[in-house]
């Protein structure tokens, strides 16, 4: 049986995955290539953008704490923005290079919210280690689509963008566990229960 | 690819089937439930393990007495006994350690032998304050925008050529409407939970506003979030694809989300709220949203923007003010007999006060309206590109008074009409208990 809890941080985990591999595979083959299907260069932002839209639900329903409530709303908007952006961009909408600042923009808000939300320090337990480590990736990564802005055929700068939203995806699918990190789990964090 | 994607989408649809942090489940007594006798324990059952701050659950009465023993942990549930209470409605605040490692907070009302007051009554929270007011208003103007300029493009544009550009200003205008009632609607949703969750700021962000959603006031902010969520991505659709036809389902749908204002509104103790005062309050702000927003796009973006279309534009306008300013009237006069029992509460009301002001604005505006309808209108076919500038001017203080009357609709729609002697509710009495 799946714990319950684990559910919307690993349905969102699986988008992340697959805007992850759009883009690695993007950096593996080129962008000719991967765009010589007309649909396929709508597919990672799209996917991104119906993220951002699938996020006020979240923020709506789930209540129970009023920073989560503010997390899931930031990551809604900067989801919508970021994703939509690139949508212009594909489909000629939009011209300027700058609306890719959206990118280290959503990076940012991402990470900031992930690491202003989690109480606890880093070894209380695994979730709030990965919490810390989802923000901190966020914050020093949103430096990749920041420099993609300037050099946005390099196939390394690429790969790592895709990289690491993989190991984000990663992250979140181990998120949320009450469980020890590295042998230590805090008297605090409760019982395990599942 | 494909396949793998309608997958994830369709995963991704169904966030409500899981829980993805510590919630409260279940309380008992149940959150806003009238119970016969005093509850021996209060028991809250979460969905995983808690621990229990030193005097972290608290049980008080109208005047703020506490009656809670020391709580204890019991697994997912945290049990504290409770002395014996009397007839009255009583207000529970609790702290606790979630097994997911953070700290959560909360309040719910109940009342013992009579009607649970809302938990926006609970004991120690003041009431909508000037900054309640000011978002209120700030929701009321995106609102306006988002529907005033949808329906201007819709129905007083219809069938014209418009030019690209303002076609695109017209859409980011109603996106930016959108967005502002999205932020306003979360903002004014934390103020009114912090004032009855009554806790310091560090507090109230791990604050459980779950009783807060289950209010009134609660649904229509969610229901309103996801409705102009998805007006949201309409009107990027429509953006992205150049689809004008995409703005007609995202102009019905923000006039059916509009409704969400007016049933935040007041609160559930209105004396003679019923379905026909919701009706009519939803009639009354969508049709003066209509009418102010697309006013103030007639004159901020299609006046100087488009002076080709202003003919037509202001000849469409004109009929449809007509409609909606027929509507406003109608409705509200509906609300203000049904709220206000006796002409006196006019002057001697606070809530008859402040509609006194909002009518004596809605006079000026309607007087300013019906001399561009009866003289600028038949004049508009001879006229000169120096009387059209100045009618430019003229519209856009017929506006800035529409905004105006915004401001004092958000006042209203905080405020709580008078209760009707003869038909004071059961609620209205509980709360009136409950106030310290």
């Amino acid at each position: 049986m799946l714990p319950h809890a684990e559910m919307v941080h690993w349905a969102f985990a699986a988008g992340i995955l697959l805007v992850g591999l759009c883009l690695l595979c993007e950096a593996i083959v080129g962008q000719e290539v991967w765009r010589m299907r007309p649909w396929r260069k709508y597919l990672w932002p799209g996917l991104a953008f119906g993220m951002g839209v699938l996020l006020w639900p979240v923020m709506a329903f789930f209540t129970n704490s009023s920073i989560h409530m503010y997390a899931h709303g930031s990551w809604a908007e900067v989801l919508m923005l970021a994703g939509g952006a690139e949508l212009g961009l594909v489909h000629g909408r939009l011209k300027s290079r700058a609306w890719r600042l959206t990118w280290p923009l959503a990076f940012a808000v991402t990470g900031l919210a992930f690491i202003v939300h989690e109480q606890n320090p880093w070894f209380f337990a695994r979730s709030a280690f990965l919490h810390h480590l989802l923000g901190w990736t966020f914050l020093l990564g949103a430096l990749v689509p920041l420099a993609l802005v300037w050099r946005p055929r390099s196939a390394t700068l690429q790969a790592c963008m895709a990289l690491t939203i993989v190991a984000v995806s990663v992250m979140l699918f181990a998120d949320r566990d009450v469980a020890a990190v590295f042998g230590h789990l805090s008297p605090l964090a409760g019982p395990a229960h599942r | 690819m494909r396949r793998a994607l309608v997958v994830t989408l369709a995963a991704l649809a169904f966030p409500g089937v899981a829980s993805a942090h510590a919630t409260l489940r279940s309380t008992t007594p149940a959150f806003g439930h009238e119970i016969g006798h005093g509850p021996a324990h209060i028991v809250l059952t979460f969905d995983q393990a808690v621990r229990v701050l030193p005097g972290a659950l608290k049980v008080l009465n109208g005047v703020g007495t506490q009656f809670a023993l020391p709580a204890r942990s019991e697994g997912r549930s945290v049990v504290a006994p409770v002395a014996p209470l009397k007839r009255g409605a009583y207000t529970v605040r609790w702290r606790a350690i979630s097994a997911d490692s953070h700290v959560v907070s909360g309040v719910w009302t109940f009342g013992v032998g009579i009607p649970a007051p809302a938990v926006g009554e609970a004991y120690g929270a003041g009431g909508p304050t000037v900054a309640e007011h000011v978002v209120r208003w700030l929701w009321f103007l995106g609102l306006a925008l988002a529907i005033g300029s949808l329906g201007f493009r819709v129905i007083c544009l219809r069938g014209a050529s418009v030019p690209r550009a303002l076609d695109r200003k017209l859409v980011v205008a109603s996106g930016l409407g959108v967005v502002v009632t999205l932020q306003a609607g979360i903002t004014a949703f934390s103020l009114r939970a912090e004032d009855a969750l009554q806790l310091p700021f560090g507090d109230f962000l791990y604050g459980d506003l779950s009783p807060m959603a289950a209010t009134r006031f609660g649904r229509a902010f969610v229901v309103m979030t996801l409705g102009f969520a998805l007006v949201l991505a309409l009107l990027y659709l429509s953006w992205l694809l150049d689809r004008t036809d995409l703005l007609v389902p995202a102009f019905a749908l923000s006039v059916l989300f509009a409704g969400g204002l007016s049933w935040s509104g007041h609160d559930a103790l209105d004396p003679g709220s019923s379905w026909k005062t919701a009706v009519a309050d939803w009639v009354h702000i969508a049709a003066a949203s209509v009418w102010i927003g697309g006013l103030a796009t007639m004159v901020g973006l299609l006046w100087y923007g488009a002076p080709e279309l202003r003919r037509v534009a202001f000849a469409n306008f004109s009929r449809l003010a007509t409609l909606l300013i027929a509507l406003v009237l109608g409705a509200g006069t509906y609300l203000s007999i049904v709220r206000l029992p006796h002409l006196s509460d006019l002057w001697t009301q606070g809530y008859g006060r402040v509609l006194l002001v909002k009518l004596g604005l809605v006079c000026f505006a309607l007087l300013w309206g019906t001399f561009h309808h009866f003289v600028v209108r038949p004049a508009l076919e001879r006229a000169d590109a120096g009387f059209l500038a100045r009618l430019g001017r003229s519209l856009a203080g017929e506006s800035l008074v529409g905004i105006a009357v915004l401001l004092a609709a958000a006042v209203l729609v905080d405020s709580k009409p008078p209760s009707r002697d003869s038909q004071q509710s059961p609620q209205g009495a509980a709360a009136a208990t409950l106030r310290p």
